[in-house]
């Protein structure tokens, strides 16, 4: 018979790898260069912060954090008003050629960005908004667009009908049930959602990289690829940049852990 | 409250039998309530057709052309060119030949890396094991990027603790990413890192699922743990399989992000993969219309392969 211990052993040793990584780049974002190398695990003489005012001021991560939070909530708003709206005429509404519609927005679930990559920057050169925070918006709506769809359908669908048809009979029009009624019902799937909607933008690397060129309008991920480019050596000053980004996604992530598994393992599919 | 994992086409079969709720507008003109399900569709479509839709239809016909990127009509229909190109061109293949050498990493070590300690814990009966969820699944929301920056300097010949550790107890490392043998495996083991935590949450919810009577039975029938095992848990994890082999499979195909910020191709081409080729063809070598051929290729061996995945585990079931 197994024993349990080496299985909890097991477990340990799997979070570990996983974690340890994180926090020896906290650890390393602290100390000096000399320190670095003196011990993974010991902790700084004195907490090296200036690495982090360089990461912020000089790396220009101030403006890069700024950049991808509009980005985020530029995305996310309109997402999860556009998905609810569709997945509400879907749900409630019987119409010529609506499986078709379902599949034609279903399809942004199996088409992956690179295939429009590089057609969306010409576009977005044409229409002027090569390197503004637009052309990292736009796109990313239209990605969200299949899997907000799919799951708003859903979680409207599973709205009990006489709770509907009792608003119809107090009056109320379409557009009130949907926010009035629908919406507030189904609030764990427009969580779920948000959350999945703000990881997937704040990781978004290969739009950004493509589309943008001015490093104004970069958001994280890109800003610290420049930044490992141009203090290849410095890696305290590195690990700042990075704990700068991970901090605030585990932070988001204990909060609403349960959800955020639930979602990214469904939303897996979205790939 | 939990929603069910589903894939599109289970969720379209389900949608057949959805009744519309209520009567949408009874006191309005049967005119607008015809197009009043299009006008909440029309925000959706409208945003999904114009930089979705547009930009691959963009995609396929340029690659169709010999268009470098700047002048619209200096740009000639050159037809199926791109791809006979591409199929002869060494660094197609090499690219290619890296995706598929990443498929282990990328697929099957973080599965059975997840499945191990997923069947342990529900055979034991373990309890508590949902406090190292957090923990394991943790690398998997991180930017690609970031994991990329964090494990470059984690492998740092110099700076870094893994090879600091190895020469204390005496072994000469190598410098990883930036070695001719060792950048690609290494590359592939970052990627099996970020994913064996999901495996595991994924496959655990999954055990959970199977009800606890098939369990029961098995025992009656005098079956042992491994009996358990690969009657009754492992046929029972056909969808989760499914979704773990299909998902982590495009990640293997469309890699880029990590590699990207590890060795951005290198040593040499030693982990030079498609989307970095692609990419590099279309804005490095302004071979536009080439570009586009590569990202077409891509997006249909990423189909034919999820779609051939999923067929197969679905196929097992009947």
């Amino acid at each position: 018979m197994l024993k349990r211990l080496p299985v909890y052993i097991l477990l340990l040793l799997g979070v570990v790898i996983a974690v340890v990584p994180f926090l020896i780049t906290i650890l390393a974002s602290l100390k000096t260069t000399v320190e670095l190398v003196q011990g993974v695990f010991l902790l700084p003489e004195e907490p090296q912060w200036e690495n982090y005012r360089r990461a912020w001021v000089d790396g220009n991560f101030a403006r890069f954090f700024v950049n991808s939070l509009v980005v985020a909530f530029g995305v996310l708003i309109p997402s999860i008003i556009f998905s609810c709206m569709a997945g509400y005429a879907f749900a409630r509404y019987r119409f010529r050629g609506q499986s078709a519609i379902f599949v034609y927005l279903l399809l942004g679930l199996v088409v992956p960005l690179q295939a429009l990559v590089i057609p969306l920057f010409y576009m977005m050169n044409e229409i002027g908004l090569l390197d503004s925070l637009w052309a990292l918006i736009l796109p990313q709506i239209a990605l969200s667009m299949s899997f907000g769809t799919l799951l708003m359908r859903e979680a409207f669908s599973s709205v009990p009908k006489e709770i509907v048809e009792a608003s119809v009979l107090d009056g109320a029009g379409s557009w009130r049930i949907l926010w009035e009624i629908m919406f507030p019902l189904a609030r764990p799937f427009v969580g779920t959602l948000s959350l999945m909607f703000f990881i997937w933008t704040w990781n978004e690397f290969l739009l950004p990289l493509v589309v943008n060129i001015d490093p104004a309008y970069q958001t994280l991920p890109v800003g610290l690829l420049y930044f490992q480019q141009r203090w290849t050596s410095d890696i305290p000053v590195i690990a700042a940049g990075a704990t700068i980004i991970f901090v605030p996604i585990t932070i988001v992530f204990l909060i609403f852990q349960r959800q955020m598994i639930e979602g990214l393992t469904q939303g897996a599919i979205k790939g | 409250m939990s929603i069910d994992r589903a894939t599109p086409a289970e969720a379209t079969q389900a949608s057949s039998s959805n009744d519309s709720v209520g009567d949408p507008s009874a006191s309005r003109g049967i005119a607008f309530r015809r197009i009043e399900p299009f006008l909440y569709l029309l925000p959706a479509v409208l945003v999904f057709t114009l930089f979705l839709v547009a930009p691959v239809a963009g995609t396929v016909v340029i690659s169709t052309t010999d268009w470098d990127g700047i002048a619209l009509d200096s740009a000639s229909f050159v037809g199926v060119q791109n791809y006979i190109d591409a199929f002869q061109d060494s660094g197609f293949w090499m690219s290619l030949w890296h995706n598929i050498v990443l498929i282990p990493y990328f697929v099957i070590l973080p599965a059975v890396l997840g499945l191990i300690p997923a069947v342990l814990v529900h055979q034991l009966k373990l309890r508590g094991a949902r406090l190292f969820q957090a923990g394991l699944f943790l690398p998997y929301i991180m930017p690609g990027v970031l994991i990329g920056v964090v494990w470059r300097w984690i492998l740092n010949p110099v700076f870094g603790p893994v090879n600091a550790a190895l020469d204390w107890v005496g072994i000469d490392a190598p410098s990883w990413l930036g070695d001719f043998t060792w950048a690609l495996p290494t590359v592939g083991l970052i990627g099996a890192w970020a994913a064996y935590g999901f495996c595991y949450v994924l496959f655990v919810a999954g055990i959970q699922k199977i009800p606890t009577e098939l369990y029961e039975a098995a025992r009656l029938d005098g079956a042992g743990l491994w009996q358990e095992v690969t009657a009754v848990t492992l046929p029972g994890l056909r969808r989760e399989m499914a979704v773990v082999l299909s998902v982590n499979l495009i990640l293997a195909l469309r890699a880029f992000d990590v590699i990207r910020a590890t060795t951005n191709g290198g040593p040499g081409d030693e982990t030079q993969v498609l989307a970095l080729f692609m990419i590099s063809a279309a804005f490095n070598a302004n071979e536009v219309g080439y570009g586009t051929a590569i990202a077409v290729l891509l997006a249909v061996m990423t189909l034919v392969l999820s779609v051939l995945v999923l067929r197969l585990f679905r196929e097992a079931d009947a």
